[in-house]
């Protein structure tokens, strides 16, 4: 089932490259097909996935690369737990969502949608592997696609920013790598499911570097501050289908890696350095919402409150109760859908009007009412409203961070003070006043694929928001192994 | 009476939000039947509930709470609390509530957006009578958030308005700025109570001392700033006059009757908790409320607009409430709520109907109204005589029973109060003559896109949908002070453990006193008004300074949005962030990536040049890391081991 979810989109981008240029069938009814099936069998993960099962479900394994003579293998090795069953439905979902609002792309459509769908099987890969080597394989593989995707369809200095994207992933990854091969040469095999049931391994360098070493990459991924600043550039100048994937998707790699490897594998260590994630994570959230009050582009603004909210990621890890890591497991998914959402409501807008510039609008609502009204809609959950997702991951983050980390929870809580400011600001300047001469013939989202896009991202928000349960209880089966390794440590 | 009868009180709005969402967009006379019959459905629940609760001498009917979300340790009940209290508001809250949903009928007619509004109208309803009848304190913070969000849109209804717009910005933040409080008490009330959100559970405990007093400071103070950003209390009162914004019904219903007192209730709903934080906690609310009292009223003595007079007087009477939780007066407090409801509601439409009737607020363009529009000069008479504290209103009842504690508790509150009580009734009867009396002085040009009447027929009474409600609102304005003849105070005080009921002895001083400035303000009004003499503008000529500080609402908007926002936030934190995100966070990795193309001159094209190229060199390098691991993994791990200590 789950090589099934990764070879869909491989198939399709392959479909693509190797198809003859004329050709009747268009490469995005191909990208739709292929990125339909993949998101009905990532619903059928999540909808098959049983809670109250232990382990890993819908393993796959086989071995890769023999070296037992060395004392280790290689697998190809995949499965799903609560933590990552989301993860996957989010991956389909956003993904189809991503080809949907990409059906107008014009420039080199075949070899667009082919990297669309490898950026999807690699974050696919990422969120399936119980393999650190397979696992590292995935996290690179998506920086092909993300990096092309960004510097052909992107807009503005987007050679530069797929650069530094670059950079910075790489950067991050090469340290990823001697963590990973340092971890799994000393302990003799790769496997996460086995790595984590064994204690720390005793490791030639010190714990506490070998932790790092791999929080780098993931930090930055996820990211916090310091290491943030690729992300706006990123944002800025990549086509919209890539933001959505981008903050979406790409991010909470980061925040499931942390989880899943350095929080599993090495939880003493994770304990050390928690107060610092803490006070990294609060000082992010605040930081974040203050620069995101400064931007003048949409798209700038909205990918700086995703800083601000994967603090909130970042906290819920590091308080290391099984209640906060809830709250950032639940963040991850409701992030993905909101921000995902609100992404594709900018680039409606920048479809229409060819501008970002907050400045440039105003009085949007009376023309687009549907862009308005939804842009609203995500922007309620973005900055918390309860009934919709946003809250209720916030709130459980904030619940079980509490009596670890008061001064950092109260940072974070300030955080969605400001989240008022800036999506209501942006709210008042972009879509409310008097109509607007230059934009009055602006048309409303009609197109099938518009709608289906947006709808579809929305009732996922209401429905979690209202009823939590059809993921927490995914969720729930996913942290307790992990708070049950960390509470030993 | 059974469960779902209470639940239906609260979903009967919520189905018509949703029905009129989905179904009644271009429906506007379907979204208001719909809105309407929902809410009157709710109002005949609502009675039963309160002759059920009554029957039950005011405690509370047990109802098991439902799970809502099991999150591992987390587990968040949901359910329903009845008794005197909540019962008591949800009477309020339904009745006001169908009034005005009738009264717009005849205020927004015509308005393009019309079915919009019935369909905020039935969100903020269905919201607001799930803050009053929430069993869980988090279950209430839900609500008080999305009562919230519907304030927010009906106060920018008219969003092509950029004052509008602006208003309800500001009102959705600063009360989120209290909210920021609000949570964190949630947060500390779970971390105190073992993972507890039900009010009753957690009220007992901190009656019984189970939660540490220094926790209990914070959780009540944190409680309180929610408050103080709902009930617009100073500070944070700076957005209620700018929600004025809004069509006037919904000022009636959220800004004077519902929504602002949540604050109130909360306090009331947790007194207590409230009673059993440390002696400080109070003080600080009964002198927050007191402040905010005469600080309110002293700006609705020179306000022209009436209904920015009607606001500030609102802030006023909700920090008299206030005061007196803090004074320890729960019934004091529940019931000036309930008598200010229905009185303030009907002042607020009465001003609606003025409006109608002139297109403007404006006072100096009114004048004489008193013979073109009987019914409604009568009627906000009969709510100014009622806000006055006169007696026999129910006013002057509600205010009685607050003074009456102050005296007992702080006489320096007293006095306070009391002169709060002068100056209510000098610019209430100052307001009524200003608009009713002397000569008509021609309003105001209707505003483009209002669907409001031409001004050159001259004003003229509204028509029956917006009469009848004044008429009907006037009754309880009139009467319901009786009530605490008739046992208000043994009704909403079975919410309450024995121990912390109390009944304040009478006390002949504090009845004469607040009736002697009652009239006294009335008469010095009407001296001024209506006689002449003193004649304002000679007073204004000699307090020119001190008017001029005042009317500019003590310069608070500027300093906290000028100064505050836009200056120091804005322009200083966020200004000097972004600079240091941009130069400093970004400046360091463009400064490295520079350094090193420089420092690799060779490597520079492959790098910069040639992405293509890069990006396969780079697919090759981790290929070949991966291969030689797999390739060279034995003797690479013998290697590491061997360096093993």
């Amino acid at each position: 089932m789950l090589t099934l979810f990764l070879m869909l989109p491989i198939a399709g981008a392959l479909t693509l490259l190797l198809l003859p240029e004329d050709q009747r069938i268009k490469p995005r009814v191909i990208a739709l097909v292929y990125s339909g099936l993949a998101f009905a069998v990532s619903v059928l993960v999540f909808a098959l996935f049983d809670p109250a099962r232990e382990g890993y479900q819908f393993v796959q394994r086989f071995t890769w690369i023999d070296a037992s003579s060395a004392g280790f293998t290689v697998q190809y090795a995949l499965g799903v737990d609560g933590l990552s069953a989301p993860l996957v439905l989010l991956t389909g979902l956003l993904s189809l969502a991503a080809v949907l609002v990409s059906w107008n792309i014009e420039l080199r459509p075949r070899a667009y949608f082919a990297m669309l769908l490898l950026l999807e099987a690699s974050v696919a890969g990422v969120f399936t592997s119980l393999d650190l080597i397979q696992f590292f394989f995935f996290w690179e593989l998506e920086l092909l696609p993300m990096y092309l995707l960004i510097s052909i369809w992107g807009s503005g200095r987007k050679e530069y920013s797929a650069m530094k994207f670059l950079l910075y992933t790489i950067g991050g990854s090469a340290l990823m790598a001697v963590g990973f091969l340092l971890i799994g040469l000393s302990a003799g095999t790769f496997d996460i499911a086995v790595l984590a049931r064994t204690p720390d391994a005793e490791l030639i360098l010190p714990g506490a570097l070998v932790f790092w070493m791999i929080m780098a990459a993931f930090l930055v991924k996820l990211p916090v501050f310091p290491v943030h600043t690729w992300l706006p550039d990123a944002h800025t100048d990549a086509p919209t289908a890539v933001s959505v994937m981008l903050a979406g998707v790409l991010l909470k790699m980061g925040g499931y890696g942390i989880m899943r490897i350095p929080v599993s594998l090495l939880p003493e260590q994770a304990h050390t350095f928690a107060t610092l994630l803490a006070t990294i994570a609060g000082f992010s959230v605040v930081y974040g919402a203050i620069i995101t009050l400064q931007q003048r582009d949409l798209k700038r603004l909205i990918a700086y409150s995703s800083v601000s909210h994967m603090g909130y990621v970042l906290l819920g890890v590091a308080a290391l109760t099984p209640v906060s890591m809830s709250g950032a497991a639940l963040q991850m998914f409701t992030h993905g859908t909101i921000t995902g959402l609100l992404f594709i409501m900018v680039g409606l807008v920048y479809d229409r009007a060819h501008t970002r510039q907050i400045a440039d609008f105003g009085g949007l609502m009376h023309h687009v009412p549907f862009i308005g009204v939804f842009m609203l809609v995500a922007g309620m959950a973005s900055l918390g409203l309860p009934t919709l997702s946003g809250f209720v991951a916030e709130l459980t983050v904030f619940l079980g961070s509490w009596d670890a980390h008061p001064i950092a929870t109260a940072f974070a809580v300030f955080g969605v003070v400001l989240a008022a400011g800036y999506i209501l600001w942006m709210m008042q300047r972009v879509f409310f006043g008097p109509p607007s001469t230059r934009w009055a013939s602006m048309p409303d989202a009609t197109a099938w694929w518009e709608r289906t896009a947006v709808l579809g991202m929305a009732a996922s928000i209401v429905v979690v928001g209202v009823y939590p349960a059809v993921v927490t209880r995914v969720i729930e089966a996913g942290i307790e192994p992990i708070a049950a390794i960390v509470g030993a440590a | 009476m059974p469960e779902a009868a209470v639940w239906a009180i609260y979903f009967l709005p919520v189905t018509a939000f949703l029905v009129n969402a989905g179904l009644m967009r271009k429906n506007p006379r379907g979204a208001a039947t719909v809105t309407i019959l929902a809410i009157g459905g709710a109002w005949v629940l609502a009675l039963w509930a309160m002759t059920v609760t009554m029957s039950n001498h005011g405690e509370a009917v047990g109802f098991e709470p439902h799970t809502w979300l099991e999150f591992g340790e987390l587990t968040v009940e949901f359910g329903v609390r009845l008794d005197g209290l909540s019962s008591m508001m949800l009477v309020v809250v339904t009745s006001v509530s169908l009034l005005v949903q009738i009264y717009s009928t005849g205020y927004m007619h015509g308005d393009t957006g019309y079915a919009r509004y019935y369909t905020y109208m039935a969100l903020f309803t269905s919201a607001m009578l799930g803050l009053v009848l929430a069993s869980s304190i988090l279950q209430l913070f839900i609500h008080w958030e999305l009562v919230g969000l519907a304030s927010y849109l009906l106060i920018g209804f008219w969003f092509d308005r950029p004052s509008a717009a602006a208003a309800a910005k500001k009102a959705f933040i600063v009360t989120r700025f209290g909210d920021f409080g609000f949570m964190l008490a949630v947060i500390a009330i779970w971390a105190n109570t073992e993972g507890q959100f039900d009010i009753a559970h957690i009220n007992e405990l901190a009656e019984h001392g189970d939660i540490a007093a220094s926790a209990l400071t914070g959780i009540t103070l944190g409680m309180f700033m929610g408050a103080m950003g709902k009930s617009a209390q100073f500070p944070l009162h700076i957005w209620l006059p700018d929600a004025m914004e809004g069509p006037t019904p919904v000022s009636a219903l959220i800004h004077a009757a519902t929504m602002v007192v949540a604050g109130v209730y909360l306090l009331a709903r947790m007194f207590p908790t409230f009673h059993s934080a440390p002696e400080g906690v109070s003080t600080f609310i009964a002198y927050t409320g007191a402040f905010t009292a005469i600080f309110a009223a002293s700006m609705g003595l020179v306000m022209t607009d009436v209904k920015r007079v009607l606001a500030y007087s609102t802030v006023s009477q909700l920090g008299y409430m206030v005061m007196a939780l803090g004074l320890g007066g729960y019934v004091a407090a529940t019931f000036h709520l309930f008598t200010h409801a229905f009185f303030k509601a009907l002042l607020f439409l009465g001003s609606g109907s003025v409006n109608h009737a002139t297109n403007t607020f404006d006072m100096r363009l009114m004048g004489g109204l008193r013979k073109s529009m009987p019914i409604t000069f009568w009627t906000f008479l009969i709510g100014s005589i009622s806000l006055a504290g006169v007696w026999p209103l129910s006013g002057f009842w509600s205010k009685d029973e607050i003074l009456l504690d102050a005296w007992h508790e702080d006489k320096f509150l007293w006095v306070i109060g009391t002169m709060v009580a002068f100056m209510t009734a000098f610019y209430m009867f100052r307001a009524v003559f200003l608009t009713f009396f002397g000569e008509y002085k021609g309003g105001a040009e209707p505003e483009h896109g209002t669907a409001h009447a031409p001004a050159h027929h001259g004003p003229h009474e509204s028509p029956p949908s917006m009469a009848y409600p004044l008429i009907i609102l006037a009754v309880p304005s009139i009467l319901i002070g009786w009530l605490t003849v008739g046992g208000f105070g043994e009704f909403v005080q079975g919410a309450l453990p024995e121990a912390m009921r109390h009944h304040p002895e009478p006390e002949s001083i504090v009845v004469v006193a607040s009736l002697a400035a009652a009239l006294g303000g009335i008469g010095l009004a009407s001296a001024m008004y209506y006689g002449g003499t003193p004649s304002p503008a000679s007073l204004l000529a000699l307090f020119r300074p001190i008017h001029g500080v005042i009317a500019n609402k003590y310069y608070m908007d500027v300093i906290a949005e000028d100064g505050l926002v836009r200056t120091v936030l804005h322009r200083g934190v966020g200004r000097g962030l972004q600079l240091f995100d941009t130069w400093v966070v970004d400046g360091a990795v463009n400064g490295v990536a520079f350094a090193s193309r420089m420092a690799g001159e060779g490597l520079r094209r492959t790098i910069f040049g040639q992405p293509q190229a890069y990006t396969s060199a780079f697919l090759m390098g981790t290929i070949t890391i991966v291969g030689a691991i797999l390739v060279l993994g034995g003797s690479a791990l013998e290697a590491l081991q061997s360096l093993r200590p």
